[in-house]
């Protein structure tokens, strides 16, 4: 087959989808990305038999035809070769040539046949949300997956569909981060999906800030999301997640409310001090007072004390400072009102005003 | 299929059902017997070495012939027996050595059970002389393998014992048959010989095969001489690398040596155990000993040592195994932590500290030996004293203060993992005469480190010995933290067997000061709750099965600790001096004696060895000087 292209049209849509494609491979055709051809335009696939990604450009003029190319040179090549620059590909008996000005390169190309594809089955749900709300969903949770956990249903964020919400949650069995988005879904049964860890940070390269519309597709394994120019496959994990309503607590008594960013600031210079293994801190809460501690093996020491809104009993509680800062990171709006009972039971993180997320965080003993 | 034709019940019955039940005639008793005491010659050997040491014998000789299959004659200066009870001493269940079962819950000889000399009678043709120590002669007996004796006869022998077994096996073919060669045969007659020796360092040996001396060791009554004989009997290489040990608590003590980890063996051929006087292969105290060297342990190596185990008899139950390999604790847990401390303390010392302690030990006999002119005296002639400066015991008593041991270390000022500075080491150190690493000449390829000190020169491997004292660092730092506990949002619910959870729930507390939090939620579940926050990350679900298969075996477990330890080593090597790091000489002056201070120094995080001496010796040897 036969193709000739803009460097954009061919770059663009590729770095998009680059990201699935793993360094290493045991199957070699999953270092190939597939390109087709056809009057709609150019179409690219890349996958890792567990996320698929494809990207489309509409362009006019091309022929119908099937290659598959391996995804990173191509890209390399691609983005080395000066702007605007028209490239030209050519397959026959194994091998690809890439042709652009007076450069040519020759690659290993694989039947486009052979290349694996993401069957759907049957969908049993669909749904429309804009993509800055899917963004914020993803943005607000993502951080609070576990990492190759034995626990494999926590690899991943939780999406939940409700009648009147979606709900999305990530949690590594320290901290949990739960979003929420009012919506009206269509949806008459609650649905829970998991979407494994590496498919929720291909989508987040995928998501940009811009309008426009999502369309999500549900099924018995996969989840597909399409945006304008974009398709997202994954599978699901196939697994329950844990109950997380239970996990949060709701009679916390003892309520503080901080300036935002001045806490994130405290937290983060207080850190530098603390345990670089565990990053244990501590807090010791005393009306109308913060007081922040760290200190490492080494003795060093930092202290810092802000003023906050507190009642009640002092208390002195320990945390994984990491997990304060990426719930405070995440957080929107000036205040910060965070909730507690004792220095064993997790706390409450969310935003003074609105309730569109909440972090729990389970404290240390230090 | 086939094969199961053959096992049907008919078949097994044909040759069972016929006979009817009758008592076995003694004979065939004995011989059955002999079965689980004589598997082959050296156990015979053994067996009668072990009577000639409970008859209180000073001087013993075994004489072999054929591997010991034709003869074997074990000559002692013990007690002796007298001529009423010659014949009783070749009766089963006949002892002399204990008389009620109270005897029995705390055997301090070797044999009690009256079985190993009717069983080795019935299974060869045996002779028996001996003279009590105020007798005018010695009366002799001796039998065929029937069961029948002749005797006793008057006859001509010092006061001791003789037993002379010749044809062992002649009446069982069956036993002959599974004999290998007379080489070999006699190799384990040497093994076992060469353990008993190494138990009993006051008693004089001699081994003889074929009429050929193989090996004569006189009493050893001093250190330095136990260590002479330990040269003779594991080759030189052992004492040369091995520290000596002493610790006692409790009731119970632990001597011995220990081969330096830098000296290991690729096979546990070199481990000897004895407890209270009797070799034995026992799977706790092997566990104990693995545990005691993992810090300091390459993979797949073995340690190297010699140790004696004392304790009150009543402690320990021998009537486990008829030849006695095997023991049993009465409070295991306890005896493990004791050898298990007891080990890695003395492996801890610092590296240099050891060497010298066994040089010390060597130099006594050899000093007067020692030829003048050569290399040795050069470096210091023996004898002489060294002025000792104020300012260095001090500076010792300062290390003390600084790195006396894990749970002083919180107060001590840990450095960040960083080269030692010139300025760190205390006044009076760079004076000091006698360093054991002695002073830094130069870098070698950026990889070594060349020093001089008074046996000649010392090579540093740069990387692994600074990799060991940040590690140690890393430990005494951390130690001092505390355990900080992780409890977890998301429990972790765990499959186990039934009986592993009903352990967790015995043994909470063990649990609990592990930082591990187990509920039962079931008959065969448990919920993890908490984990040290350290290992939050790790697999908590095989950290967990680890540690209750350890609790279970040994009522404890370090697996946490060697988890934590893993995750501090890999810190360390990152933090360490890479090679090709140029270094001041103040610099390598500063990490020689960081080494000297640091426990363990003397290999790195892996086992390998961080320093290696090369003394004027050896380099005068290379150049043939003094020759």
């Amino acid at each position: 087959m036969k193709l000739s292209v803009q460097r954009e049209d061919l770059l663009q849509p590729l770095s998009k989808i680059l990201g699935v494609v793993e360094r290493r491979q045991t199957l070699p055709m999953l270092a190939n990305v597939l390109c087709e051809t056809g009057p709609e335009g150019l179409r690219l696939t890349a996958t890792d038999l567990e996320v698929e990604l494809r990207a489309e450009r509409p362009l006019e003029g091309l022929a119908p035809g099937a290659l598959t190319l391996p995804a990173r040179k191509l890209h390399d090549i691609c983005r080395a070769l000066p702007e605007e620059s028209e490239i030209h590909i050519e397959a026959s008996e194994g091998r690809a040539t890439v042709r652009s000005g007076r450069s040519r390169f020759t690659l290993s190309t694989q039947p486009a046949a052979e290349f694996p594809r993401l069957e759907l089955d049957a969908g049993t749900a669909a749904l429309r949300l804009p993509v800055p709300v899917l963004l914020e969903l993803i943005e607000r949770t993502h951080f609070a997956m576990a990492h190759q956990d034995v626990r494999y249903y926590l690899n991943g964020l939780l999406l939940e569909i409700l009648p009147d919400r979606v709900v999305a949650v990530a949690t590594d069995g320290h901290r949990l981060a739960l979003a929420e988005a009012p919506l009206a879904t269509g949806q008459e049964e609650p649905r829970q999906v998991i979407v494994p860890r590496k498919g929720v940070q291909e989508l987040l390269r995928l998501l940009g800030p811009e309008e426009g519309e999502a369309h999500l597709q549900l099924t018995e394994n996969h989840i597909r999301i399409t945006l304008p120019g974009l398709q997202f496959t994954s599978k699901l994990i196939d697994g329950r997640f844990p109950d997380y309503r239970r996990v949060i607590p709701r009679d916390n008594d003892k309520r503080l409310v901080a300036d935002r960013e001045s806490l994130r600031q405290s937290l983060g210079r207080t850190s530098i001090l603390s345990n670089e293994k565990y990053r244990g801190i501590r807090l010791s809460l005393s009306p109308g007072s913060l007081k922040i501690q760290a200190h490492n093996p080494e003795q060093e020491e930092a202290e810092e004390e802000l003023g906050v809104e507190f009642e009640g009993p002092p208390l002195d509680i320990g945390f994984n400072v990491t997990y304060l800062l990426d719930a405070l990171d995440a957080l929107e709006g000036e205040k910060v009102r965070i909730e507690l009972s004792d220095p064993n039971s997790s706390c409450l993180i969310r935003a003074a005003e609105g309730n569109s997320a909440e972090y729990v965080v389970m404290p240390m003993r230090l | 299929m086939r094969y199961r034709a053959a096992l049907t019940p008919g078949t097994r019955l044909r040759y069972t059902c016929p006979m009817p039940i009758r008592t076995l005639p003694p004979q065939l008793v004995d011989q059955i017997a002999a079965g689980e005491v004589v598997e082959r010659p050296a156990s015979v050997v053994k067996e009668l070495v072990e009577n000639s040491l409970d008859a209180g014998a000073r001087t013993i000789e075994v004489h072999v012939e054929g591997g010991g299959c034709r003869l074997i004659r074990v000559t002692d200066d013990g007690l002796g027996i007298p001529r009423e009870e010659l014949l009783l001493a070749l009766s089963r269940h006949a002892t002399s050595k204990i008389a009620s079962l109270d005897d029995l819950e705390q055997v301090a000889s070797l044999g009690f059970r009256g079985e190993a000399l009717p069983s080795i009678a019935s299974v060869s043709r045996l002779r028996l002389v001996s003279r009590i120590q105020d007798a005018s002669h010695a009366w002799a007996v001796s039998g065929d393998g029937s069961g029948r004796w002749e005797g006793p006869a008057p006859a001509a022998h010092p006061p001791g014992t003789t037993v002379e077994v010749r044809d062992l096996f002649f009446n069982t073919p069956a036993r002959r048959k599974f004999l290998r060669t007379e080489a070999t045969e006699f190799r384990h007659v040497e093994d076992v010989l060469r353990r008993l020796a190494m138990g009993w360092p006051r008693v004089a040996w001699q081994l003889r095969h074929n009429r050929r001396m193989v090996w004569t060791l006189q009493a050893a009554d001093t250190p330095a001489a136990e260590v002479a004989r330990l040269g003779r009997l594991l080759g030189e290489a052992f004492p040369a690398q091995a520290f000596h040990l002493r610790t006692e608590a409790g009731g119970l003590l632990l001597h011995g040596w220990v081969a330096r980890p830098a000296y290991t063996r690729r096979q546990p051929d070199q481990q000897f155990f004895f407890v209270n006087g009797r070799s034995v292969r026992d799977r706790l105290v092997a566990h104990a000993v693995r545990q005691a060297f993992q810090d300091v342990l390459a993979h797949g190596r073995h340690p190297a040592y010699v140790l004696f185990l004392e304790l009150d008899p009543a402690e320990v139950d021998v009537n486990v195994h008829p030849a006695k390999h095997e023991v049993r604790f009465r409070e295991q847990r306890r005896v493990h932590d004791f050898l298990f401390r007891s080990l890695q303390r003395a492996l801890a010392e610092p590296g240099p500290a050891q060497a010298a302690a066994i040089r010390a030990a060597r130099a006594a006999p050899e000093a007067g030996a020692r030829p003048g002119g050569t290399a040795a005296s050069r470096a210091a002639a023996p004898g002489q004293a060294v002025l000792s400066f104020p300012a260095v015991r001090e500076s010792l008593a300062h290390y003390e203060r600084l790195y006396g041991g894990p749970e002083r270390a919180a107060e001590a000022p840990v450095a960040e993992a960083s080269l030692p500075v010139p300025g760190t080491a205390p006044p009076g150190t760079p004076g000091e005469e006698d360093a054991p690493l002695g002073h830094a000449l130069a870098q070698l390829h950026g990889i070594y480190l060349l020093a001089e000190n008074r046996e000649g020169l010392v090579i540093v491997d740069m990387h692994a010995a600074h990799e060991r004292i940040t590690y140690e660092r890393l430990k005494a730092a951390w130690a001092g933290e505390g355990l900080a506990l992780q409890p977890l949002l998301v429990p972790l619910t765990l499959a186990v067997a039934p009986h592993e959870a009903d352990l967790v729930e015995e043994a909470q507390e063990t649990f609990r000061a592990l930082g591990l939090e187990l509920d039962r939620v079931g008959p065969d579940r448990l919920r993890v709750r908490q984990v040290p926050a350290l290992l939050a990350g790790a697999d908590v679900a095989a950290l967990v099965r680890d540690v209750i298969a350890d609790v279970a075996a040994l009522g404890d477990s370090r697996r946490v600790q060697e988890h934590i330890d893993a995750l501090l080593a890999t810190m360390a090597c990152h933090g360490a001096v890479r090679a090709h790091r140029r270094l001041t000489r103040e610099e390598m002056d500063a990490l020689l004696r960081d080494m000297e201070r640091t426990e363990r120094s003397g290999q790195c995080n892996h086992g390998r060895p961080t320093w290696r001496q090369v003394t004027l010796e050896e380099l005068d040897r290379l150049f043939r000087r003094g020759r």
